[in-house]
């Protein structure tokens, strides 16, 4: 039967050589893993190790914005926020109708958010929260915060967010933060070595940080931001954290500086009330420092809108509206000065020894010039004026004939002298310089010759002449310090603005006395053209100013026939715009200030009573009296002037 | 003693078996289930568990300290399946292998059409037509073709086999090599390489333990070789070369690191290396926990065995499958008919093939293919097929003493 060759034995033979072979690839086997798990274990558990521990960056915490007094004007706030974390949900839209039912989430938002968790389960990163609403009210916050216990998935807490209690009082002159873009990031980038780049963008990726976008916040953005820490964390393969580990002191995020501004809030807040809704720009400086206790722009926004990312609709209703609320006037603002510039023109003449105290010109409501009538704001005439009365009674003729006698390049180097065409950055964005037009200006701009009709229009501060609120508070404020050194501030502590130069060129002491003259005589003395202005109501002292009227457009000659000039008969958006220029107290001047009432019509009626109010208001809480930065800003050492410690990242 | 001249048993063994039965017997119908070998079925299904037990380990959240929801349906359903294997494995094994060799070719021919039919209608996924979908159920005919060709191998082997006590002919072998290549083409078209592999080495496992001359079985190996260089640059698709390539760059010590297919290699290699001797123990593997490898729950999943258990379990686990193996080359060795050898070793040969195949490849030693291993990686088509197997190899155990005829092929 089964021989030695049968198929039988064959195949038994063929069992042995199949269990021989198998041996042989046991033994591969077992080899190979001890030469992992034995031999080179060592180096494997250091790897893998490695494959774990990560840095993770932890942001700093931005630095507030403090007022003269250090009241908060910008600070990061603990605010409640309800987020979700997409790889716990099951059924994401559920949740956030549940949530829905306890707090207010537009349908708009479900949708973003909804987006936002599919294209994170796509990520791998489903551990990343997806923010649901970034700032609760209290009540919204501790009734989620109960119910979000039976809801899997959903995070409840608070977290750390730029608040700006004062609202729109200082939207124009800190702006506002909001999550960088593109644009940031190579705005900031620049000049940054390829090797913090990463750690950059990876900072600015952190749903917690922001970056300056307008104003202050932007201007200052290296001061606030601080220096971002690491966190060791171990973390798994999609870079979710596992656990914390020890944490190296030294790594550590570094919270970014506080920055004090000069300006009063208090004072602001009056200042802002008293334009009742109008739009306009009211700047109040402290005469002896050169602090800026008051900027004014109305109307404004709310920056807390911006800071968590504002939505299309509410943008574009800013940025249509008819009052322009997103328009810095005070500084950004250029405006013909109209007859606040008087002082300038006035100055000029006599620096340049064309006029004396003692000159007169005859004033008949009219002058013949360059083959057409130049008119006088008063028809009939101021009859024969000298200097102190062509301030006091602003009178057009006198200044025609002043401005011709000076000429348009000495009328424009003084104007400089003053500030005007200089962009005052102060720290802010959206600064403007205005314009001081002369005649190398005008070969250049317009290729053209000046014309000497163009240099009456320059005297009484219409034309191609464009000045900025600031601007025209500056010019104020050097003429009450009787031409004195004059550097303005915003920044009380902080870095250094290097764009921005000092009013140090010599103005005469004595022709200031005589424009302050001039100023006293419009509102303290009768016929000024803003007597009843004078008096602060305080039971003592005065103010001086100048009153003003910005051409919006050229007076036909029809509506100079028929009078028709004001009131309700022209549309508003036509209607001047006035101005007033004032110091106080007169004696012994503190603060100087500039008032625009956009529209306003007359500089005596509308804006003259805006600015007394505003004084008042300055000298009553005593607005110019030492900041509470003055110890911190005397310390203020060259190393750590205008830049934080360290390098920011 | 010598069995020259006796095929059956020894008078010894014909008493205990005899005895055995007798003694069994007494349970009436249940005593074929009596009969079963326990402790080897034991030990199948506990590997079964120790995939269960890794699987829950794979979904482990160690942040919460509890199974994470996302993942807590890979041991569940592994359990579930092990639990439907298990009966269907224990039915299997009850059924006579005569039964086992009349379905041979009706269960071939079914599989062989469902194939066909995959190639025109099958569902696309992961870039390969491999599943068929009846209403809800869905069909991967590749995997009950494993079973299929090996019984209908084996039962024409049976059929085939000379009754003059000589190997069969070499036109026999040619017949079974045609059975074998005609699925296995089908399935390498879907394209399933590693199935096709699978049904190739098991078919000719099962030709080379039917007595082909040792003559073909060099020369099939020489040519092998010879074309290997001509397979790498015809057959295989571009994605198939690059895991070659990435495997020989890991053996020769070139760098791997990155990310592709050397990624998941990288990775695995980190975590069996870090389970050292005795491994970081039971939830505690960094590497896994942390899910650095990629497909741990299916094809990898011995990484986490290895890192977690470390060498000791990897090891142990190793050696329960070289013991089935041996165990059922014993099962083939007693079988009394051709049929009842060749389907064991045919069953063998494929759970061996993946467990050695997916060994390799997670140690670096093999290119990556989808090889899943045996028992222990979630799918539950592989877990069944593979339990069908033990089935088979159970059956030829309990039934080895069965006759079976040998009147040709009708």
């Amino acid at each position: 039967m089964a021989r030695r060759n049968s198929p039988e034995a064959d195949f038994d033979r063929r069992l042995l050589l199949a269990a021989g072979a198998g041996t042989a690839v046991f033994a591969t086997l077992v080899g190979r893993l001890s030469q992992l798990q034995l031999i080179e274990s060592d180096r494997y558990t250091k790897l893998a190790a490695e494959n774990h521990v990560r840095l993770v960056l932890a942001p700093p915490e931005r630095g507030q914005i403090l007022d003269r007094f250090a009241r908060p004007l910008a600070s990061q706030r603990q605010a409640g926020r309800v987020s979700v974390i997409p790889e716990r949900l099951e059924d994401a839209e559920a949740t956030l109708r549940q949530i829905a039912e306890h707090i207010d989430l537009p349908e708009t938002r479900v949708k973003r958010v909804l987006e936002e968790i599919s294209a994170s389960r796509i990520r791998r990163s489903g551990f990343v929260p997806v923010t649901v609403v970034q700032e609760l009210s209290y009540e919204e916050f501790a009734r989620l915060r109960v119910r979000a216990v039976e809801m899997e998935g959903v995070d409840v807490q608070m977290a750390s967010t730029r608040s700006y209690p004062r609202g729109r009082d200082f939207a124009h002159i800190l702006g506002y933060v909001a999550r960088a873009s593109a644009d940031d990031l190579t705005r900031l980038a620049e000049g940054r070595a390829p090797e913090d780049l990463e750690t950059f963008e990876e900072l600015f990726r952190h749903p917690d940080m922001r970056v300056g976008r307008q104003g202050m916040e932007r201007f200052a953005e290296d001061w606030l931001r601080g220096r971002p820490g690491r966190r060791r964390v171990v973390t798994n393969a999609h870079g979710r954290p596992m656990e914390e580990l020890e944490q190296d002191p030294t790594n550590a995020a570094v919270a970014g500086k506080d920055l004090y501004i000069t300006i009063d809030s208090e004072l602001q807040r009056v200042a802002i009330d008293r334009f009742e809704g109008e739009s306009g720009a009211a700047v109040v400086l402290d005469i002896a420092s050169g602090d800026v206790l008051a900027m004014v722009s109305t109307p404004a926004f709310d920056p807390n809108a911006f800071v968590n990312g504002i939505s299309g609709k509410d943008y574009a209703e800013l940025r249509d509206n008819s009052m322009s609320p997103l328009y810095p006037r005070a500084h950004g603002g250029v405006y013909p000065p109209g007859s606040t510039f008087k002082m300038v023109v006035a100055t000029a003449a006599l620096e340049a020894g064309v006029i004396d105290t003692k000159t007169r010109f005859t004033c008949h409501g009219r002058m013949w010039f360059g083959g057409r009538n130049w008119h006088c704001h008063k028809k009939g005439g101021h009859g024969s004026v000298d200097l102190h009365n062509g301030i006091k009674l602003s009178c057009d003729v006198y200044f025609y004939q002043v401005a011709r006698l000076a000429g348009v390049d000495k009328i424009a180097e003084v104007a400089r002298k003053f500030g005007f065409g200089e962009d005052w950055v102060l720290g802010m964005t959206g600064a403007r310089g205005g314009l001081v037009p002369d005649r190398a200006w005008k070969r250049k701009a317009r290729n053209e010759e000046w014309f000497e009709g163009e240099t009456l229009n320059f005297g009484i501060g219409q034309g191609q002449l464009g000045v900025t609120p600031v601007q025209l508070a500056l010019m104020t404020a050097r003429i009450a310090a009787e031409g004195k050194h004059f550097k303005p501030r915003l920044i009380g502590f902080g870095p250094d603005v290097p764009e921005d130069g000092e009013l140090d060129m010599p103005l005469d002491a004595e022709i200031m006395k005589l424009m302050k003259s001039g100023m006293f005589g419009v509102t303290s003395e009768p016929g000024g053209t803003a007597y009843r202005s004078g008096d602060l109501g305080l039971g003592g002292p005065r103010l001086a100013g100048k009153t003003g009227t910005a051409q919006v457009r050229n007076i036909s000659a029809a509506e100079r026939v028929s009078g028709v000039r004001t009131g309700d008969a022209i549309a508003r958006e036509l209607r001047d715009h006035a101005l007033f220029v004032a110091y106080a107290p007169t004696d012994n001047p503190r603060y100087a200030i500039s008032v625009v009432v956009e529209h306003g019509e007359g500089g005596s009626r509308t804006a003259a009573p805006v600015a007394r109010d505003i004084l008042a208001a300055a000298i009553k809480m005593d607005s110019g009296r030492t900041p509470a930065y003055s110890k911190r800003a005397a310390t203020k050492t060259p190393d750590t002037d205008g830049k934080p410690e360290g390098d920011p990242v | 003693m010598s069995r020259e001249g006796f095929t059956g048993f020894t008078r010894g063994e014909a008493r205990v078996s005899a005895a055995r039965g007798v003694y069994f017997d007494r349970f009436g119908p249940f005593g074929k289930i009596a009969r079963l070998p326990w402790s080897i079925i034991l030990l199948i299904v506990g590997t079964g568990l120790v995939g269960t037990a890794m699987l829950f380990s794979v979904g482990w959240d160690p942040v919460s300290a509890a199974p994470s929801p996302d993942e807590a349906n890979l041991w569940r359903d592994h359990i579930t399946r092990l639990g439907v294997g298990f009966v269907l494995m224990i039915g299997l094994a009850l059924l006579p292998l005569s039964v086992w060799s009349r379905f041979a070719f009706p269960a071939y021919a079914a599989v062989i059409i469902l194939l066909v039919l995959v190639d025109f209608f099958g569902v696309m996924g992961g870039g390969a037509a491999r599943w068929l979908k009846v209403g809800p159920i869905q069909i991967q005919p590749s995997e009950p073709a494993k079973l299929a060709v090996t019984m209908a191998v084996a039962s024409f082997y049976q059929r085939m086999m000379p009754t003059n006590g000589q190997s069969p002919p070499l036109y026999v072998h040619g017949g079974a090599l045609l059975l074998v290549l005609i699925p296995a083409a089908l399935v390498f078209k879907q394209p399933n390489l590693s199935t096709a592999l699978a049904l190739t080495a098991s078919g000719a496992m099962i030709i080379f333990f039917a007595g082909i001359s040792m003559r073909y079985v060099l020369a099939a190996i020489a040519l092998g070789l010879v074309y290997v260089p001509a397979i790498y640059t015809f057959v295989l698709e571009p994605y198939q070369r690059e895991r070659v390539d990435t495997l020989i760059a890991g053996i020769t010590g070139e760098s791997t690191n990155g990310l592709g297919e050397s990624y998941q290699i990288e990775q695995a290699k980190i975590a069996i290396g870090a389970g050292g001797f005795s491994g970081r123990g039971y939830l505690q593997g960094i590497q896994s926990q942390q899910e650095y490898v990629p497909e741990q729950h299916t094809d990898f999943i011995l990484t986490i065995i290895a890192e977690e258990f470390g060498f000791i379990g990897a090891i142990a686990l190793l050696s329960v499958f070289a013991f089935l193996f041996a165990w059922s080359f014993m099962v083939a060795s007693k079988n009394r008919s051709w049929f009842g050898r060749l389907a064991t070793v045919g069953a063998t040969s494929t759970i061996a093939f993946f467990a050695i195949f997916n060994s390799g490849m997670v140690l670096g030693l093999l290119p990556v293919l989808g090889m899943p291993l045996p028992l222990i990686s979630y799918g539950g088509t592989a877990l069944i097929t593979v339990m069908a197997c033990f089935g088979l190899i159970l059956s030829a155990h309990l039934h080895r003493d069965e006759k079976l005829s040998t009147r040709g092929l009708f």
